[in-house]
């Protein structure tokens, strides 16, 4: 029965795949070890706008790679990022609505994390990062902390 | 794992089980690597969307509408970090194209000669190095669902729709037509029969 041989077939497939293209062991306990990033004290704001997927309303343009805008927003405050690529390395260009100080904790998987300062008019700026998951968090002067959903870079 | 228990894994790691995460990783990593390379991405793009994926999963745990669909969610989630990471690399199309995208394939997946060091006799590596081949060979819509559905453990038909994208209805007849589109590339390549190992 047809029905019989894709099932076999379908079988055959998975087994190969498991070994000649498993899930590598460092990345399976990279998944484990993400519980820990987990920030229960921070209200999360969300992806709501990404150039790379989405058009922009006021031009009817997708971005580029090099230069990608992104929105995230909860916690009643909305993070616009831009982030610019030149090379291997990005820079985020942050703006805080409503504009307000703040710290902004920059959160990459591997390294610790650091702190940049937005200034009154809500905005910051990053150095150089390297590729791969990232996520701010934002302590405002008042009110609660705010985590942006993770991003990959 | 029915989906029943699935579900409570993920009430308790959102009420702060590590141990239930832990499972949770388990039982859903093959099905997000998965969804990386049925994109064809490489290993170092393949990483960085799986890690994030779960990184944003930890973040949503306790936000997750429906408990038992996680694997869907996360399917859903590595599909929008994979299509985002194809437009960072510049392989650019209109949208509605987004989904017959098919970059070359990734220069460090297993290479052949990987594969007959694997494989113990000669005739089951002559076989899975054409069947390997036969699935890169897959045009794009094929390729992403043969790829998902490669996962180990076998994801739900839900999953693979999430991963692609498509209504979950038409899986079962896009996996038969699929699989019969590998079945003659391979009797092109030369390899008949089914497997020796069946």
């Amino acid at each position: 029965m047809p029905e019989e041989h894709d099932d076999e077939l379908a079988e055959e497939l998975r087994r190969l795949a498991a070994r000649l293209d498993p899930v590598p062991p460092e990345l399976l306990t990279a998944a484990a070890g993400a519980f820990a990033w987990r920030d229960i004290d921070a209200e999360l704001a969300e992806l709501v706008f990404d150039s790379l997927l989405d058009v922009d309303e006021a031009t009817q343009v997708r971005g580029s790679p090099e230069r990608r805008l992104v929105s995230f927003t909860g916690g009643g405050v909305t993070l616009d990022i831009e982030v610019t690529t030149t090379g291997p390395a990005r820079t985020i260009m942050g703006q805080i609505v409503p504009p307000q100080r703040g710290a902004v904790d920059v959160r990459r998987q591997q390294e610790t994390v650091t702190t940049i300062e937005a200034d009154e008019l809500g905005r910051f700026r990053s150095g150089p990062l390297p590729p791969g998951p990232l996520s701010l968090r934002l302590r405002p002067a008042e009110g609660t902390p705010v985590v942006t959903d993770w991003l990959a870079l | 794992m029915d989906p029943g228990e699935v579900g409570q894994l993920v009430t308790s790691a959102a009420s702060g089980d590590a141990t239930a995460w832990q499972a949770l990783a388990e039982r859903f990593s093959g099905l997000v690597w998965s969804v990386t390379r049925a994109f064809r991405l490489g290993n170092a793009d393949a990483a960085d969307v799986f890690q994030t994926t779960w990184l944003r999963l930890a973040e949503n745990i306790g936000r997750i509408e429906q408990p038992d669909r996680v694997g869907a969610w996360l399917a859903t989630a590595a599909r929008r970090e994979c299509l985002q990471c194809l437009r960072m690399a510049g392989r650019a199309v209109p949208t509605d194209d987004i989904d017959q995208l098919e970059g070359p394939p990734a220069r460090d997946n297993p290479t052949e000669e990987a594969i007959l060091r694997a494989e113990k006799e000669q005739e089951d590596a002559e076989r899975a190095v054409a069947l390997w081949r036969a699935v890169s060979r897959l045009p794009a819509r094929c390729h992403q669902l043969i790829r998902v559905l490669m996962a180990s453990p076998p994801p739900s038909y839900a999953e693979v729709a999430a991963a692609l994208g498509l209504p979950v209805g038409s899986i079962g007849p896009t996996r038969a037509r699929c699989l019969q589109t590998l079945r003659e590339l391979l009797v092109a390549s030369g390899i008949t029969g089914s497997s020796s190992l069946s």
